[in-house]
């Protein structure tokens, strides 16, 4: 379980999330919903330690953020929004140099490769993959370590309707191998179709939770008005 | 881990030819170019006045005068010149002096050589009348006359300190071209750097676990070894390349361990200066104009655009703050003084010493901005 409680973040003037507690229940697919610059962004970041917080505490699988950062890390795994790996090097050079960064077996570069399509693309240079093949080799990096939990930070920002639905299918299944996994968007039909709960932030807090989602496209379509998103 | 950094590193750079094929082309072909150009500036000057002379005296002591003159590669007798000797009558008697009519200008210092020479070949030939005079009385005053020589390799045991040595185009040019390209490596290495911040390469591997400290020394690696294949490839150019334009060769005078481990240093704190660079600016525009700029200013002031010995004293001294001279004047020693390691070694010194402190702090401020989260 990953359990937030109070969790206070400042960039300098702004507070990006105020007093924010949520728990989110292992082995599901929990959506986190808000529009651009609600916070989840920095949420995911906190809960990866890349981003420290002010004040609260979180709590992921047992093991205390602030204490137990590496273990955490060890455990978990975030698929930034921007492209995170090298354009000039092949999709196998990539995936090779990420798993042996952290001393990944070749089964779990083979399951990433086979979850994520990216056998045809092994040898081809990641500049010159399409934008969903990018998208799939930065989703892919993110399986090496074989996580217990995955932090999607939208990840079908900027592709095409074919590659979005391929690459929720494939999140889909990472709920049957054991795989929690938390996912920020701003579509609510994105998360409508693969996630067992899903949460509203807005402008750093805990608008709604719910795991009957129809109940959350009331509070939703009201927040996209009022930001007219 | 560190190998598979390691590995990534060197097939990125390997991947980007152009950038890699500028780090050698362009300080071996400024080598090229300024060794052959500035080769006659660097020659030692050689005294030639030209002038004409008059004699009024014509006696056989001034025929052999202006014989000896004639002789001697400083003068140049022409008809009509801006220096005008006059032998007067008397002059062999000692009772007339020589006359010197100047037209145009010459340099107070261009006339006191002009007639130290001359002065050299009147004293030779009335010391030499002296002797064939004294032949019939005393050997033992002819034997004293014949042990007087106004040559200067008899007269003058020159030693040149470490400051004054001059080199030729090709010992001034080499070592001041293989710096400067050393340090333009800080625009490549801020470049990538300030790429992988940007595409959020190094936060994945932050979050992978990584430190800082690794992603830093391993993208300096590679470096290290590129920059000691250029320090020798230029040597190289320097020894073959540039005597094929009738300039003179580069010699190796000193050690190639010294010529080694002082290429490290300078290596070292070029890419000390680039990791500091990369991590307080933001854009590879930012890296390209600052890396460039500032290349182009340490070498100003070091000593690579113009040489360190033709500058008035408080640019030599002011010469000293610049890395650039710290490196220049080690390969000087090489190259001049035959020097070995220990003859380096205060170069080196200061040279690692910048490279680890930059290396540090840029170290220590990566590691604060990715805390912070940047």
């Amino acid at each position: 379980m990953i359990k937030i409680s109070n969790v206070l973040k400042r960039y300098d003037e702004i507070l990006a999330l105020d007093n924010f507690s949520l728990e989110i229940e292992k082995d599901t697919i929990f959506g986190l919903l808000g529009v651009n610059g609600a916070g989840k962004s920095t949420l995911l970041s906190i809960l990866n330690g890349l981003v420290p917080f002010d004040e609260g505490e979180i709590e992921i699988f047992g093991y205390d953020l602030k204490k137990d950062i590496k273990k955490i890390r060890e455990i978990s795994s975030i698929i930034p929004q921007n492209l995170a790996f090298y354009e000039k090097l092949t999709v196998k050079e990539n995936l090779d140099f990420f798993a042996k960064v952290q001393k990944s077996t070749k089964d779990f570069i083979d399951r990433a490769i086979e979850i994520n399509s990216l056998k045809d693309f092994l040898n081809q240079t990641a500049s010159t993959l399409s934008g969903g093949q990018k998208r799939r080799l930065n989703i892919a990096i993110g399986l090496l370590n074989s996580p217990k939990i995955i932090y999607f930070d939208e990840p079908t920002v900027g592709i095409d309707t074919r590659s979005r639905n391929e690459i929720l299918e494939s999140i889909k299944s990472y709920k049957d191998m054991g795989i929690t996994v938390v996912y920020t968007s701003h579509y609510m039909n994105e998360v409508e179709k693969i996630c067992d709960e899903v949460a509203i932030i807005q402008k750093g807090k805990l608008i709604a939770k719910e795991r009957n989602l129809k109940n959350l496209e009331k509070h939703f379509l009201e927040l996209t008005k009022e930001d007219d998103v | 881990m560190f190998s598979a950094i390691l590995k990534k590193e060197v097939i990125l750079i390997l991947r980007d030819k152009k950038a890699l094929i500028a780090l050698f082309l362009m300080p071996a072909l400024f080598i090229l170019i300024i060794s052959v150009a500035t080769r006659d500036m660097f020659l030692p000057s050689l005294v030639n006045f030209e002038l004409s002379i008059k004699d009024f005296d014509k006696t056989e002591v001034t025929k052999k005068l202006i014989n000896n003159i004639k002789n001697n590669e400083s003068f140049s007798i022409k008809n009509s010149a801006d220096i005008k000797v006059i032998v007067p009558k008397g002059f062999s008697a000692n009772k007339a002096k020589l006359k010197l009519s100047i037209n145009g200008s010459l340099k107070s210092d261009e006339m006191e050589l002009f007639k130290a020479k001359l002065l050299k070949e009147i004293a030779s030939l009335k010391l030499k009348i002296l002797r064939d005079r004294l032949i019939p009385f005393s050997d033992e005053a002819v034997l004293a006359i014949d042990s007087i020589s106004f040559d200067g390799k008899d007269m003058f045991e020159i030693s040149y300190n470490k400051k004054d040595t001059i080199p030729n185009s090709t010992q001034q040019s080499v070592p001041s071209w293989i710096v400067f390209g050393m340090f333009f490596m800080i625009t490549p290495i801020s470049t990538i750097f300030i790429n992988e911040r940007k595409q959020n390469t190094l936060s994945r591997l932050k979050s992978m676990n990584v430190p800082t400290s690794l992603m830093v020394i391993s993208k300096i690696i590679p470096y290290l070894f590129i920059a000691q294949l250029q320090a020798w490839l230029m040597f190289g150019v320097g020894k073959f390349v540039v005597p094929l334009f009738n300039t003179p060769a580069l010699e190796l005078n000193g050690s190639a361990f010294a010529f080694s481990f002082l290429s490290f240093g300078v290596s070292l704190c070029s890419v000390g200066l680039a990791s500091l660079i990369a991590v307080v600016i933001d854009s590879t525009e930012q890296a390209s104009a600052i890396g460039g700029v500032l290349s182009i200013l340490l070498g100003a002031i070091g000593g690579v655009m113009v040489p360190k010995f033709i500058m008035p004293d408080f640019m030599q001294t002011l010469a000293n703050i610049s890395p650039m001279s710290w490196g220049l004047d080690g390969y000087l020693e090489i190259f001049l003084k035959e020097a070995d390691i220990s003859m380096v070694i205060d170069e080196s010194a200061m040279l690692i010493l910048f490279g680890v402190v930059s290396l540090s702090f840029s170290i220590l401020i990566l590691h604060s901005q990715m805390k912070r989260g940047m």
